[in-house]
């Protein structure tokens, strides 16, 4: 048996699988370790029998369905007969614009902001109760979100895009937000239409996205205030289609009277307006997928990581966060489940990385770790067991 | 829900589960009421109701004076939907059913606040204060109208504000449905086809050239663009097709000349497909249920989308339909 099997098998033994609610009607899918394919359609009716499959495979990956079936194991969707799905938002590190360049604690830092945003879409927006949202570190590189309302269980994916489309501002017009009017201007009544000035407004009482741009604005517009004026013009040239002189006058204009009118919704002539509301749009939805793959979300009949379970590729484990504690939430402390037996590896990659608080800078090659650290980095392919030679 | 003695607000919205039970405790006959000499003023209203729908896709209003004009309002509605089932036309179901709700949706956005929350809960939707939750509106708004998508909507707390008219609109929405899926378990007594046979022979024969299909010249896929491709691959994987993205594969295909029942295959293996629903949504696109024909979108629009893979040929082209007809002419 190999090193991390053998692990996650006493992992298993003392198992802390959360169950999903109806589990008895959801599908379960496996990944072993050194196999490629999944194990699926599987259906368990207790959790002693879910625990004895876990404790004797003790498998790489553990999932199960977001939709909860009639007859889980049958093999077809037709056969299955879908009864309803949970909501759930994957956020992955793989999604945001500069994965790349992050390290893993970065990349999980930057992925926990957006699960913010998205928890003040749904409890802001979509009116659900803290108690009715729940957070899990994916043990991978991601947070997903699980949303148990009974009034989503049976939306339909096209619904389901209608919610997705919402959080990531998909879709959204301006002309639907801001209304335009012209004014005549005064002294010109005489020559009719052709001289007036087109004011823009948002209506302050509304909710929405309307609410989030106006705040949004406002917010964009004090910090403008509260800069230097050569700083301010810096930072708002940034922005696509404002160039100098718009700068320079949307700066000069930014009195406390005017910012107190903003407030109130009246954008006037709002230079630029539709030029820094678009990327301001950008920063206030959530990036939950890439282009090219389909949303979690969308997906009625997609598996998910089963919280309590490891995933195969960190020996993290998948955890629950507290929603008011997810500041303080550190997924290298707070999803280790190993201990720190030293183990002997080799490293194949210098590591430098703070785990269970405690700070690790590896070179190539020979090492002696903490389990816990052998564990991840075995996991994560940047380390091999050293074979003992006895 | 209605205040019993008004008659005439049950004789404006006669699809209601109340407006059901005043005919029923009647306790008229079905016989009387086909044949009876006293019923010949329900019977006429009857048949107009389903011609309007079948010429103008509304059912006309007609002045509710007094006791006589309601009652004989009340059933022609029951007679209709007799006429309508006789004809055994899906096209005519559909269009009817929507001529009900639209005849409905006029008279609605004039009625009191109070009066539309209780229409709307006959349909499982609340509605207070706060507006309407949001499943709700998801089930009936038609959200591939940039005006009625989620995002651009004013959502508080799980709910949707919205104004009268708005409501009128999404319950104008689940009385087509309702009325449209009663009409397809609907059977007509032998009878009505006696009684009425001239007006169905009529109507038969203007819905002939709807119902049938006429055959599908040629639409070769090998000529799509890969835009119209992929989408269509989609479509037939089952997988998840952004909105914008049936848009555009539903105007497509119309353009080229598929009719809504080659479409509606298309989209069949959908995990959540609903043939009417999609139908509708299909109709209303392509302009059948709605009279507006939207254009197949540009491929800049595309491109914007994120739905856009080009391929050489797309370069010189800058609409997906110039670039099939420039294979087909091949």
């Amino acid at each position: 048996m190999n090193f991390l099997k053998k692990r996650f098998h006493r992992y298993y033994l003392h198992s802390r699988i959360l169950l999903p609610e109806r589990f008895e009607r959801r599908e379960y899918a496996f990944m072993l370790f050194d196999e490629d394919t999944m194990h699926r359609h599987m259906a368990f009716s207790s959790r002693e029998q879910l625990s004895r499959y876990l404790h004797s495979h003790a498998p790489a990956h553990v999932y199960y369905s977001s939709a909860y079936y009639r007859t889980p194991s049958a093999a077809t969707m037709r056969e299955k007969q879908w009864m309803g799905a949970d909501l759930i938002f994957d956020l992955d590190a793989d999604h945001l614009p500069q994965a790349e360049q992050l390290s893993y604690t970065e990349a999980l830092v930057e992925v926990k902001k957006e699960m913010q945003k998205l928890l003040s879409f749904l409890h802001d927006d979509f009116g659900f109760g803290k108690n009715e949202t729940r957070v899990y570190f994916s043990g991978g590189r991601g947070y997903h979100c699980h949303v148990s309302h009974k009034a989503v269980l049976s939306l339909g994916s096209q619904e389901r895009r209608e919610i997705i489309d919402y959080i990531m501002g998909r879709g959204l017009d301006l002309s639907e937000i801001v209304r335009e009017r012209s004014i005549p201007r005064e002294g010109d009544a005489r020559y009719g239409q052709r001289f007036t000035h087109k004011t823009i407004e948002i209506d302050p009482s509304s909710g929405g996205w309307t609410r989030r741009i106006l705040e949004g604005l406002v917010a964009f517009y004090e910090r403008i205030r509260h800069m230097e004026r050569e700083d301010a013009i810096r930072e708002l040239t940034k922005i696509e289609g404002i160039g100098r002189k718009t700068a320079e006058e949307l700066y000069g204009g930014l009195t406390d009277e005017r910012i107190a009118r903003i407030k109130r919704g009246k954008l006037d002539q709002a230079t630029g307006f539709k030029r820094i509301a678009i990327p301001l749009m950008k920063n206030l939805a959530v990036s939950l997928t890439g282009e090219a793959d389909e949303p979690v979300t969308t997906d009625i009949k997609r598996l998910i990581r089963l919280p309590g379970s490891l995933h195969g590729k960190t020996g993290l484990r998948v955890t629950p966060v507290d929603i008011d504690g997810m500041e303080g939430f550190d997924p290298l402390r707070d999803a280790v489940v190993f201990g720190d037996e030293p183990v002997k590896i080799i490293i194949n990659k210098p590591v430098e990385i703070t785990m269970n608080e405690q700070t690790f800078k590896l070179e190539k090659g020979d090492a002696e770790v903490p389990e816990y650290l052998a564990v991840f980095l075995v996991a994560r392919r940047n380390a091999v067991i050293k074979k003992s030679m006895e | 829900m209605f205040n019993s003695v008004d008659l005439t607000q049950l004789a404006r919205y006669p699809f209601t589960t109340e407006a059901k039970e005043w005919v029923k405790n009647e306790k008229v006959n079905t016989a009387d009421i086909l044949s009876d000499a006293v019923y010949e003023r329900a019977r006429m209203r009857g048949i107009a109701r389903v011609h309007q729908a079948l010429k103008r896709g509304i059912v006309d209003e007609v002045p509710l004076l007094g006791e006589a004009d309601c009652i004989m309002e009340l059933f022609s509605y029951p007679i209709a939907r007799m006429i309508v089932a006789a004809v055994e036309s899906e096209y005519l179901i559909r269009r009817y059913a929507l001529a009900e709700a639209k005849k409905a949706y006029t008279a609605l956005k004039n009625e009191p606040p109070e009066f539309i929350s209780i229409l709307a809960g006959e349909f499982g939707i609340t509605t207070d204060h706060r507006g309407i939750h949001f499943t709700d509106y998801l089930k009936y708004a038609p959200t591939w109208d940039t005006k009625w998508k989620l995002v651009n909507r004013n959502l508080q707390h799980g709910y949707v504000v919205l104004q009268h008219h708005e409501i009128a609109r999404l319950i104008q929405e689940a009385i087509r449905e309702k009325i449209q899926r009663e009409l397809a378990n609907l059977f007509a007594p032998p009878e009505v086809k006696r009684i009425f046979r001239d007006d169905i022979v009529a109507m038969r024969s203007s819905v002939a050239s709807k119902d049938r299909r006429p055959k599908i010249e040629e639409v070769n896929e090998e000529y799509f663009p890969p835009c119209i491709k992929s989408l269509a691959a989609a479509a037939r994987a089952g997988t998840n097709i952004p909105h914008v993205g049936r848009f555009t594969l539903v105007t497509f295909l119309h353009a080229i000349g598929m009719e809504t029942d080659d479409i509606l295959k298309l989209f069949s293996a959908s995990p959540d497909f609903n043939m009417e629903k999609t139908r509708y949504q299909i109709e209303h696109i392509t302009g059948k249920a709605s009279g507006t024909t939207y254009a197949v979108p540009r491929c800049d629009t595309i491109l914007t989308w994120g739905l856009c893979y080009p391929d050489q040929l797309c370069k010189t082209v800058r609409h997906p339909l110039f670039y099939y007809r420039r294979r087909s002419r091949r």
